[in-house]
């Protein structure tokens, strides 16, 4: 979605004074591309972006959405479980990884079943469709009369061929098409049911389960100096008081970005905090751009305001725009 | 310096200042996953361990104060195999979104639950008052803690 959306600053940048309307319909983003493919399949179209068959017959899925505690993990796997005919327990989900993973962009916004859950239906569709197709030569009947059960398809004949297997001698690197149909609803047998939330067992009993339980070898610790507004700039810095200081390891400068790197966590935050006392400086010529977006519906959202913060207060205050609905845009570019 | 530490059963000895706050130590020298930073405040819950069986916000507890005092975590409760009726109950009542809160939670029904093992839904609203949850899970962690009590009582 960032590819084909202009950022907030080029966004807010290009804007007067002037009446607006933007939409953050992702669809509309993506409206010129040709052959537009079902949710997520649209942005990453290749069929092994998001699905392995293993060669133990299990698969495992690839889903870019995030798990937040939303239940994503396990219901995507009930969705994938669902077209690939798969029990649950057989089908694995590696959780999100920029070097493996699709990218699906953000995780927000209740969009997660809506186009990644779309996307590993269209697939787990097409992926059993392929077996299934490669089966039918394999034992010699039309692919429409093999039956599936937990990742062995049969014949009405005793024939039997594993996923495994098939999976052996099929290249899943090509593009989707989208053209095998998902399972109707009413046949569903996995999807629609009530299942225990994979990702909740380690969370009341101290696992693996967020990114603050990573540990790196080696890892050391580090804290930011955060400006006290938008739009301020790094001054002065008194970085010999804090070198000296336990554990100190870097002072990171880059422009008004102010960083500490200690050994220790508590080492780093001390040191944070005495950076902040000995007089690290910020200053603040202007703030940045404050949006604000007064709803008057049925009309569309018009920009009534994009200044200065003490324009933008006084805006709040005046008599013209009390009792209306205001948006301020707090994404940082 | 060297400071020695009663954690879940097992003394440790780390290598931090008596001002550390307990919840780096637990987090970082432990590799204690259990215990969250949340605001580092005491004001949200999330880091709460037990201390000699009380409730305590680890992330403004000096371990230079806890002398011999014995410091359970959630990992001292139990596991997956073989869980706690707080951990086993909050499993079966689903009773986390994100689950960050969760910890906090279940550390301070623990102390609740030790003290008035059959709490009203009033008192365990109240017992937990204190601990947020952003989520708004609220509902179904209160039904998981009645149910903790319910099925600690059977055993």
């Amino acid at each position: 979605m960032n590819l084909m959306m202009p950022t907030r600053r080029e966004f807010t940048a290009g804007l007067g004074s002037i009446i607006v309307s933007f939409s953050l319909d992702p669809k509309l983003a993506f409206a010129q591309q040709a052959a537009k493919l079902p949710g997520s399949l649209a942005e990453n179209r290749m069929l092994d972006a998001w699905i392995r068959v293993n060669a133990d017959g299990s698969a495992t899925i690839f889903p870019g959405k995030v798990e937040l505690g939303q239940g994503i993990t396990t219901a995507l796997t009930q969705i994938a479980a669902e077209e690939l005919d798969l029990p649950l327990a057989r089908v694995r989900v590696l959780t999100t990884d920029t070097t493996r993973s699709p990218n699906e962009g953000f995780t927000s916004g209740s969009q997660s079943i809506e186009y990644g859950g779309t996307a590993l239906r269209f697939a787990g569709a097409e992926v059993r469709a392929i077996l299934l197709d490669l089966a039918a030569k394999r034992l010699g009947v039309a692919a429409d009369t093999l039956t599936v059960a937990d990742g062995t398809v049969a014949s009405a004949d005793g024939g039997k061929v594993g996923y495994g297997e098939l999976a052996a001698a099929v290249d899943l690197h090509r593009e989707v098409t989208a053209n095998i149909a998902p399972k109707p609803p009413a046949t569903h047998k996995i999807v629609g049911k009530s299942i225990s939330r994979f990702d909740i067992p380690k969370k009341v009993t101290g696992g693996v389960a967020y990114v603050q339980d990573m540990r790196l070898p080696g890892m050391v610790h580090g804290r930011i100096v955060r400006p006290p507004r938008p739009g301020s700039k790094l001054d002065s810095v008194d970085e010999a008081t804090v070198r000296a200081m336990p554990g100190v390891i870097a002072v990171v400068r880059d422009g008004s970005f102010l960083g500490i790197v200690a050994e220790r966590e508590e080492q780093a935050i001390k040191a944070r905090q005495a950076l902040i006392k000995s007089g690290t400086a910020f200053r603040c010529e202007h703030i940045s751009r404050l949006v604000l977006l007064a709803l008057q519906p049925p009309e569309r959202p018009q920009l009534i305001a994009e200044d200065r913060m003490g324009a933008g207060s006084a805006l709040l205050h005046s008599a013209d725009v009390q009792g209306r609905r205001f948006e301020i845009d707090l994404i940082p570019a | 310096m060297a400071i020695q530490l009663k954690v879940n059963g097992k003394t440790w000895a780390v290598t931090a200042e008596p001002d550390t706050p307990l919840l780096y130590v637990l987090r970082n020298d432990l590799q204690l996953n259990g215990a969250k930073f949340g605001c580092g405040l005491s004001q949200c819950g999330a880091c709460t361990v037990l201390v000699d069986g009380r409730a305590t916000r680890s992330c403004v507890t000096p371990i230079g104060r806890l002398g011999e005092s014995e410091v359970t975590t959630i990992e001292g409760l139990g596991t997956i195999e073989n869980p706690h009726p707080l951990q086993r109950a909050f499993m079966d009542e689903q009773a986390a979104q994100c689950g960050y809160c969760i910890n906090g939670m279940i550390m301070t029904a623990k102390e609740l639950l030790d003290r008035n093992p059959k709490p009203s839904e009033a008192e365990v609203r109240d017992g937990l008052d204190a601990n947020l949850c952003r989520c708004g899970t609220h509902g179904r962690i209160i039904r998981a803690v009645l149910k903790a009590a319910e099925l600690a009582g059977r055993i």
